[in-house]
C-alpha cells in the first residue's frame, strides 16, 4: 500500500497498518485492516463495508449485530473466507487471506473456519457422523482417524447415541448440535454462526446458546453474527455494524 | 490427487445413495445407455459366431480348394437369372481337363442326382429307414486326396470300383447317425433307387455354418462312383467340379482354370465369365463384407443409444446440480475446491452410466443365450469391456458440463439459494 494511501487512513490503523506494511504480521487471530466491500450494481458503484477495521483475539467471544443491509452479512462472508475484499487486508491466524484465489480459500475454510448456519444445512441423505465426517473428506484425511475425529466431535456435543441417525430422524436442535459438530471437528481458528438460533425455538435457542459459551469456556474462539440483542448479549463482546461502518465495539463482560 | 486416491470410494457412496434415492429418474435417463450396451453385446456375439463358424467352413472347404460352378459364387435371394440359368453345363470333361493343368494338383467333377422337385425320384433308405432329402455326388476316388472329406473308418471307393461301376458308396456322418444308430455302417447296405449300394467307408462330419439337416447339410451326403451315378440317372447333367491347387500355387491355379475354362466354353475376350470360382478367399471375403455391414449398424445403433443416453444424463445432472446448489454451497462452506465439486459430479455421472452400461450387459449378456438357438455366437472380451468403458465415458464427456457448473458455482450465491 502507497504512502498516499495511508495518510487517508484514520491515525489508529494507520499506525496498524504500517505495522503490517513492515512485515510484522498481525498477533492477533483475526486482524481487519481498512476493509472495503464493494459491489457494481448496474452502472452504480455500492460499498456494502466502508473502511472496516478490527481485532479479534484468540478465545474471544464476540457478536456481530446489525440490521439488515448494513454489511453484517457482507463481514460474515469475509471473516468466514467466503469472499475477499474489494480493497484492505484480511489476517488469519497469521495468513494474508485478502490475496487468496478460489483453491487457497477452501483450504482456509477447511482449516481455520467452522460454520454454522441458520437452517443447519446438513446433507439429508447423510448420517449425522457422515455429515461430520465431511470437512475432513475435504481435508484429505483417512477414514480411520475421520471417523474417529467425527465421533469425539459428536461426543463433544452429546450426540453420542446419535451418531448414525439422518437428519430428518433428529430434532431442530440435535441438527444444530451435528452442524456445531461439523463445524468443530477440524479445530478451526474461529467458529463462525450465523444467526445459529434463527430456526430454533426459544428453550432449544437458550440449549445452544449454553452450548456456544461452554466451547468458549473450553477456548474456541467464536463469532456469532445476529440480528437478535439477546442472542448477542450472550457474547463478551458486541460489534454494531451500521450503513458499512462499524458503530460500536464494546466489551460487556 | 489425494481426491483420486482415497475419496473416490467416497464419491461412489454419495453417487450411489443420491441415485438409488432417485431410482426411476435414474432407470429412465441411462435407459438410452442399456440400448446402445445391448446392441453392442449382441452384435459383437453374433460377429464372433460369424467369424468362428466361417473360419471352420474354410478350414474345411480347404485353403487350395477351387470350386466351380456354372452359378455365380456368392449369395443370392430368390431365383437366378435367365441368363445364368441359361449357362451350359459342365462336364466330366472340362474335370478332367482341370486336372492337367500344371500349378492344378487335382480336379474331380461333382454329378449330382440328388433329388429336386423336378424329374425321378431317386428314395435312399437303410437300416430300417427311407428318404428322398439325401445329397447324392457322384464323384471321382481323386476327391478322398483333396482332403476336404476324410474318412472315419473304412476306405474310399478305387479306380477299379469306378471303371467298372460298383454299386459301393461312401456315406457322410448325418447319414451314418440316421441310418445306422447301432453297430458300424461299413458293410451294411443301402438302397438307392431300386439298386443295393455296400457302404465301404464313413467321413468325419464336417464343420459348417447356418446349415443343419437337408440335403444342403454337407453331413447328409452319399458319395458314389462318377460312372455309378450317371447310371443312376442318366439324363441328370448338374456338374460341379472341385480343383485343388498346388501348395503355394493358388493364384496360378485359379488364373490357369480361369484362362482353360473360357477357352473351353468359348467366352468371348471381353465376356464375363459364365461360369463361377469359390475359393477360401472369395467365401472369407463374403462374409467379411455380411461382417462388416453388422459391425457398421452396431457402431450405428450403439452410438445413437450412447448419445441419447448422454444426453439424458446430461440433462438429469443439469437438473441435479440446480436441486443441490444449497448443498454444493455448503459443501464448498467446509471446504471443498472447485476441484472437489466437479469430481464428485463426474462420478456420479459416471456411476450412473456406468450402471446402466452394467445392466445393458447382463441384459446383452443372457440374450446370446437366447441367440444361440437361432445362431452360432460366442460372447468376445472386447464386447463387456468395451460396452462398460464407453458407457462410464459417456458419463464423463456428457457429465463434464454439468460438473462444470457445479463448480464454479458462487458459495455465497448457492448458500443464499431456496
Amino acid at each position: 500500500m502507497s504512502d498516499v494511501t495511508l495518510a487517508t487512513l484514520p491515525i489508529e490503523a494507520a499506525l496498524q497498518q504500517a505495522q503490517v506494511n513492515g512485515q510484522h504480521r498481525p498477533t492477533s487471530l483475526i486482524s481487519m485492516r481498512d476493509i472495503w466491500k464493494t459491489y457494481q450494481m448496474g452502472t452504480e458503484e455500492v460499498h456494502a463495508l466502508h473502511g472496516v477495521s478490527f481485532d479479534v483475539n484468540k478465545g474471544e467471544y464476540i457478536a456481530i449485530i446489525g440490521p439488515s443491509g448494513s454489511g453484517k452479512s457482507t463481514l460474515m462472508n469475509l471473516i468466514g473466507c467466503l469472499d475477499t475484499p474489494s480493497k484492505g487486508d484480511y489476517w488469519l491466524n497469521g495468513k494474508n487471506v485478502s490475496e487468496m484465489d478460489d483453491d487457497e480459500l477452501a483450504r482456509i475454510r477447511n482449516q481455520e473456519v467452522g460454520f454454522v448456519f441458520q437452517t443447519f444445512n446438513l446433507l439429508a441423505r447423510a448420517t449425522a457422523l457422515h455429515n461430520v465426517e465431511l470437512p475432513l473428506i475435504y481435508g484429505g484425511i483417512g477414514s480411520t482417524q475421520r471417523h474417529e475425529m467425527a465421533t469425539q466431535a459428536l461426543k463433544a456435543v452429546d450426540l453420542s447415541d446419535r451418531v448414525t441417525h439422518r437428519p430428518n430422524e433428529l430434532s431442530g436442535g440435535q441438527r444444530q448440535r451435528v452442524a456445531i459438530a461439523r463445524a468443530l471437528v477440524n479445530h478451526p481458528s474461529i467458529l463462525l454462526a450465523d444467526e445459529p438460533t434463527g430456526a430454533l425455538d426459544t428453550h432449544t435457542s437458550k440449549e445452544i446458546m449454553d452450548l456456544f459459551e461452554r466451547l468458549h469456556s473450553e477456548g474456541n474462539t467464536i463469532i456469532v453474527v445476529t440480528h437478535e440483542h439477546d442472542i448477542a448479549a450472550r457474547a463478551h463482546r458486541i460489534l454494531s455494524i451500521r450503513d458499512g461502518l462499524i458503530e460500536k465495539d464494546e466489551k460487556i463482560k | 490427487m489425494k481426491l483420486l486416491r482415497s475419496d473416490i470410494y467416497e464419491n461412489l457412496r454419495m453417487a450411489l445413495s443420491t441415485l438409488l434415492a432417485n431410482k426411476l429418474r435414474s432407470f429412465l435417463t441411462v435407459f438410452g445407455v442399456v440400448i446402445g450396451v445391448i446392441t453392442v453385446m449382441l452384435i459383437a456375439s453374433i460377429i464372433s459366431g460369424i467369424d468362428v463358424s466361417v473360419k471352420k467352413e474354410v478350414e474345411s472347404f480347404g485353403t487350395r480348394s477351387i470350386f466351380i460352378s456354372k452359378f455365380s459364387p456368392g449369395i443370392h435371394v430368390g431365383r437366378r437369372s435367365r441368363e445364368e440359368r441359361m449357362r451350359k453345363e459342365l462336364s466330366y470333361d472340362d474335370a478332367i481337363a482341370l486336372s492337367n493343368l500344371p500349378a492344378v494338383e487335382l480336379s474331380v467333377p461333382f454329378l449330382d442326382i440328388t433329388n429336386n422337385f423336378f424329374g425321378q425320384k431317386l428314395l435312399v433308405s437303410g437300416g430300417g429307414k427311407t428318404t428322398a432329402g439325401v445329397a447324392l455326388q457322384g464323384t471321382l476316388p481323386e476327391f478322398e486326396r483333396a482332403g476336404t472329406q476324410v474318412v472315419s473308418e473304412g476306405r474310399f471307393f478305387t479306380q477299379s470300383e469306378e471303371d467298372t461301376k460298383q454299386d459301393v458308396c461312401v456315406i457322410g456322418s448325418k447319414v451314418a447317425d440316421d441310418f445306422f444308430k447301432f453297430g458300424s455302417p461299413v458293410g451294411q447296405t443301402i438302397k438307392i433307387g431300386s439298386d443295393e449300394f455296400r457302404v465301404v467307408g464313413t467321413l468325419q462330419k464336417r464343420e459348417q455354418f447356418l446349415i443343419s439337416g437337408g440335403s444342403d447339410d454337407q453331413n447328409n451326403v452319399i458319395y458314389l462312383p462318377f460312372s455309378v451315378a450317371k447310371k443312376l440317372k442318366p439324363n441328370a447333367d448338374d456338374i460341379y467340379i472341385l480343383a485343388v491347387g498346388r501348395s503355394g500355387q493358388m493364384d496360378e491355379a485359379k488364373d490357369q482354370v480361369r484362362d482353360l475354362l473360357r477357352v473351353r466354353r468359348q467366352v468371348s475376350f471381353a465376356a464375363p465369365d459364365n461360369f463361377g470360382m469359390e475359393t477360401a478367399e472369395s467365401i472369407l471375403d463374403n462374409f467379411r463384407s455380411i461382417t462388416a455391414g453388422l459391425a457398421i449398424a452396431m457402431v450405428v445403433i450403439s452410438s445413437v443409444g450412447l448419445m441419447v443416453g448422454g444426453i439424458g444424463v446430461m440433462n438429469i445432472m443439469l437438473v441435479s446440480v440446480t436441486e443441490r446448489t444449497r448443498e454444493i454451497g455448503v459443501r464448498k462452506a467446509i471446504g471443498a475446491k472447485r476441484s472437489d465439486i466437479m469430481w464428485q459430479f463426474l462420478i456420479e455421472a459416471a456411476t450412473l452410466t456406468g450402471i446402466g452400461g452394467v445392466v445393458g450387459l447382463s441384459i446383452g449378456w443372457l440374450s446370446t443365450f437366447l441367440l444361440r438357438l437361432l445362431l452360432p455366437s460366442y460372447v468376445p472380451l472386447w464386447a463387456p469391456i468395451g460396452g462398460f468403458v464407453a458407457s462410464v465415458g459417456i458419463g464423463l464427456i456428457f457429465g463434464l458440463w454439468p460438473a462444470w457448473k457445479a463448480a464454479r458455482l458462487d458459495p455465497i450465491e448457492s448458500l443464499r439459494y431456496e
